[in-house]
């Protein structure tokens, strides 16, 4: 029973990192798009560069904050699952 | 001329909106939290809040500085600052919960406090809009 509560713990740390892989994946693309087409807006018309700022920092603060969910979704896997307790004495694990 | 300066005023008027709402929002959080649940989970939404809060308004000077001409800061600069940003968010969010000094779910509601500001200032644009378009 204690290999099925470690299997448990192991699954946990594996998408933990699959999950924080694919988010930044997907943030990582999305914020270099954004930030593609706001550099080369900028340097057609560089007199709408405040403009332009302001729209991708908001963009840009919206992707960022999904990454950091991911993040926190990841942590909270590894360090602080709210069933590991229950989940380890229900495999009898610690006895 | 009118239309490029109205959309000046959109621009403008949204940052300052979710500037100020930001900050808003935290505080009253934050207070219900204190008041109607446990103190981790006050926490949880105190230190979210303040993370990312401080990140915005950090991106927001690394962008003026790494995009607005002509005084474009370099490079090198721009990477260090947004990188030593990450980091130390990350760091102090691993922290929080690794030592459960927070509640996650508290966390979650403070880390979405700048999301629900951008949310809420797109919906007075949409009822601006739509308002105006009745008149």
């Amino acid at each position: 029973m204690e290999a099925q509560a470690l299997q448990f713990f192991i699954s946990s740390a594996v998408a933990a990192g699959f999950g924080i892989a694919i988010a930044a994946f997907g943030c990582g693309i999305g914020q270099g798009l954004g930030l593609k087409s706001a550099v080369e807006g900028i340097a057609r018309n560089p007199e709408a560069s405040g403009k332009v700022t302001v729209t991708m920092l908001i963009g840009l603060a919206m992707i960022e904050s999904l990454c950091i969910y991911a993040l926190v979704v990841s942590l909270i896997l590894i360090y602080a699952h709210p069933q590991a307790t229950a989940i380890a004495a229900l495999f009898g694990a610690g006895h | 001329m009118k239309t490029k300066e109205t959309d000046d005023n959109i621009q403008q008027r949204l940052i300052r909106f979710v500037t100020l709402t930001n900050w808003i929002l935290l505080v009253l959080s934050c207070v219900a939290g204190f008041v109607f649940f446990p103190s981790d989970f006050a926490r949880g939404i105190l230190f979210g809040g303040l993370i990312v809060t401080i990140n915005f308004h950090m991106l927001a000077r690394t962008l003026k500085n790494a995009l607005t001409p002509p005084y474009i800061a370099s490079h090198n600069f721009i990477l260090a600052r947004y990188y030593i940003r990450f980091v130390i968010s990350g760091v102090i969010i691993f922290f929080l919960i690794a030592n459960h000094y927070v509640n996650p779910i508290g966390l979650f509601i403070g880390l979405s406090v700048v999301v629900a500001s951008i949310m809420l200032a797109t919906l007075m644009e949409i009822k601006n809009l739509f308002l105006k378009e009745a008149i």
